[in-house]
């Protein structure tokens, strides 16, 4: 399918219907490199991963492999990973520290800012003609850095990045997800990565919003063990996982008209029960533990002084249009990060790193870590579950003569506004089907730009 | 210093009998052939240059109440990713044994490869290395720590059954 009226049609997320022709459509997926992540502020991975000049990892966004890197000025550039000359692959490492790269093909070098440094018998063959200059590493337009976070748009005429966001969306992403008030987010070296069948988006949606499957049907063989486990006292850091399905709990939406959609599930706000669960951890743990829990309550509460409802953690949650947010209700599980990067209409790879928050004693950090690969991890008890659903779908779905019934996604339909407010963005109930509503809304934008 | 040669192929007879064990499912005699303070763990594997941070955490580490967990989530009926349980078939080659300064355990390295299949097309093929720590137990042999490293940057699927 190329035409984008008829895309209109099938993308019916007011009526929380959408067909799934958008999973599997060759002709749509690539639109969609050119139209989304051609033009997206999509996240490249963390500062910490570049900590010095010379320190890089590779990443893509969408099927373009990239290198993010530190120049020896201090500046973190992202660069195509694609020499000037005759196109070779110039980085072939996951992450490291270099003075430049080399390509093996014939040689021509680039320094950490892509800048064309050297090429072999350069006087002889090119006789001082080459256009150095011109001829760098092609650079990504542009890059920010948003607490910590870092972003890259291939498209010159993006907009800046907090109007991408805008601003309720800034205000989740740095006091919630990425714990400003509470000291910031300390990441863990190392990408872990898996393939998988089913279209990014069906990952995506996953995350922003898909609380429904939490409650019901994909993990009920974890949740049936942690009773067992728990019934037989044995309290190991994957049976003790935070969690609650008690309300107060609402569904977060932030973001909207031109910024890019931030979803998450179930939101802990004017409900104590998961501090108090942690606290009765942050006990057996030590006075340290105790003393942090408490800090961070405070510094929490600061934030939302003038605010109503105090909110304190989340669950899980989508920043459009491909990264994941784990957050799992606690500071006592590390939070895990993850792009789904696409590869082809019918499979994706999920590249996951983790994090802690910065101030926790150590001893957290490490129960937060085992929680996190534990879990929701491609080697954990969770996310496999999640990702055979995805597998599923692509068997049920492939044949062409079954794109056309359209999904439901009516869950909360009409209700979304229905929450307390006096937080930026809206709180609305959970389990809902409001944010994946609203990523399509945001997909469907994108797509019919031209 | 290598075992000598009945004890090399006491060893392998070992490891053999655990593959069929993995490819006949049957988990909990698979635990079983753990002790109860052993150690499974799974690296992350990447390709690092020059001076940078080793990974911050392994893909796997587990004690064997851990490893148990996983055996018992499948148990349950429910557990979607292996439901229909996964075909799979162990190879195990190239074992070489080594003495250890206790009388009692033997270094055992071998290695894998193991094709796991589900469903209609679902399939798998991964391949590695262990190294083992097999202790000598009531005149048998337990398995102690198994460190796996799997020759797999970027995983074919989450892993769900064991190496």
């Amino acid at each position: 399918m190329s035409n984008v009226g008829e895309l209109r049609d099938i993308v019916d997320w007011r009526n929380g219907r959408v067909a799934s022709a958008i999973h599997f459509d060759e002709d749509l997926y690539r639109m969609e490199a050119e139209r989304v992540f051609n033009r997206a502020w999509l996240v490249v991975g963390h500062e910490d991963m570049v900590r010095k000049p010379g320190d890089y990892i590779t990443n893509y966004m969408g099927e373009v492999p990239v290198i993010v890197v530190r120049d020896a000025g201090g500046q973190i550039r992202v660069l195509v990973n694609k020499c000037s000359h005759r196109g070779n692959q110039v980085c072939l490492f996951d992450r490291g520290n270099v003075k430049g790269f080399t390509c093996s093909y014939h040689g021509w070098s680039f320094g950490l800012d892509g800048t064309l440094t050297g090429a072999p018998l350069e006087q002889m063959v090119y006789r001082g003609e080459l256009d150095k200059v011109a001829l760098g590493l092609e650079e990504v337009a542009h890059v920010a850095n948003f607490h910590g976070l870092l972003f890259a748009s291939f498209d010159p005429a993006a907009p800046a990045l907090d109007e991408w966001l805008g601003e309720d969306v800034r205000w989740w992403l740095e006091n919630f997800v990425l714990g400003g008030p509470v000291g910031g987010l300390e990441m863990l070296p190392g990408w872990h990565r898996y393939r998988s069948p089913g279209n990014w988006k069906l990952v995506s949606e996953n995350f922003i919003g898909d609380s429904y499957h939490v409650y019901a049907a994909t993990h009920i063989s974890w949740l049936a063990m942690v009773q067992d486990f728990m019934g037989k006292g044995i309290r190991i850091p994957i049976i003790t996982y935070p969690g609650t399905t008690d309300p107060p709990m609402y569904e977060g939406f932030a973001g909207s008209g031109r910024s890019a959609p931030l979803g998450m599930g179930m939101v802990v706000a004017g409900n104590d029960a998961l501090y108090k669960r942690d606290l009765a951890e942050a006990q057996e743990l030590g006075p340290e533990a105790v003393e942090w829990v408490e800090y961070r309550q405070r510094q929490l509460l600061e934030i939302a002084k003038d605010r109503e409802l105090k909110p304190y953690s989340f669950m899980h949650g989508g920043l459009f249009p491909n990264l994941g947010l784990m957050g799992f209700f606690s500071p006592m599980i590390g939070r895990h990060f993850q792009s789904f990067h696409p590869r082809g209409p019918v499979e994706h790879e999920c590249w996951q790193w983790t994090m802690v928050e910065r101030d926790a004693p150590q001893a957290v950090k490490d129960l937060a870590v085992q929680r996190v690969y534990q879990g929701q991890h491609m080697a954990g008890v969770i996310a496999p579950d999640d990702v055979e659903n995805f597998e599923r779908m692509v068997e049920a779905g492939r044949a062409r003569r079954n794109w056309d019934r359209p999904f439901h996604y009516g869950l909360q339909f009409g209700h979304e506004e229905e929450g307390p407010k006096g937080l930026p963005g809206n709180l609305g109930p959970t389990p809902s089907e409001g944010n994946q509503r609203r990523f399509y809304r945001f997909w469907l934008e994108m797509m019919e730009r031209s | 210093m290598a075992v000598d040669w009945a004890l090399k192929g006491e060893l392998e007879d070992f490891l053999y009998r655990e593959a069929h064990i993995l490819d006949e499912h049957r988990l909990e005699d698979w635990l079983d052939l753990f002790t109860e303070d052993a150690e499974y763990l799974v690296p992350l594997r990447e390709y690092l240059q020059g001076d940078v941070a080793p990974a911050g955490h392994p893909m796997i580490k587990d004690d064997k109440q851990m490893l148990t967990v996983r055996v018992r989530k499948d148990a349950t009926g429910y557990s979607h990713v292996e439901t229909p349980v996964s075909m799979t078939c162990h190879l195990i080659s190239n074992v070489v044994a080594d003495e250890t300064d206790n009388p009692d355990e033997v270094n055992v390295r071998s290695a894998f490869t193991v094709r796991q299949a589900r469903k209609l097309r679902d399939e798998a093929w991964w391949a590695g290395r262990r190294w083992d720590r097999l202790r000598r137990v009531d005149g048998g042999w337990k398995i102690a720590r198994r460190e796996v490293h799997l020759d797999a940057t970027v995983l074919p699927r989450g892993i769900a059954i064991f190496f």
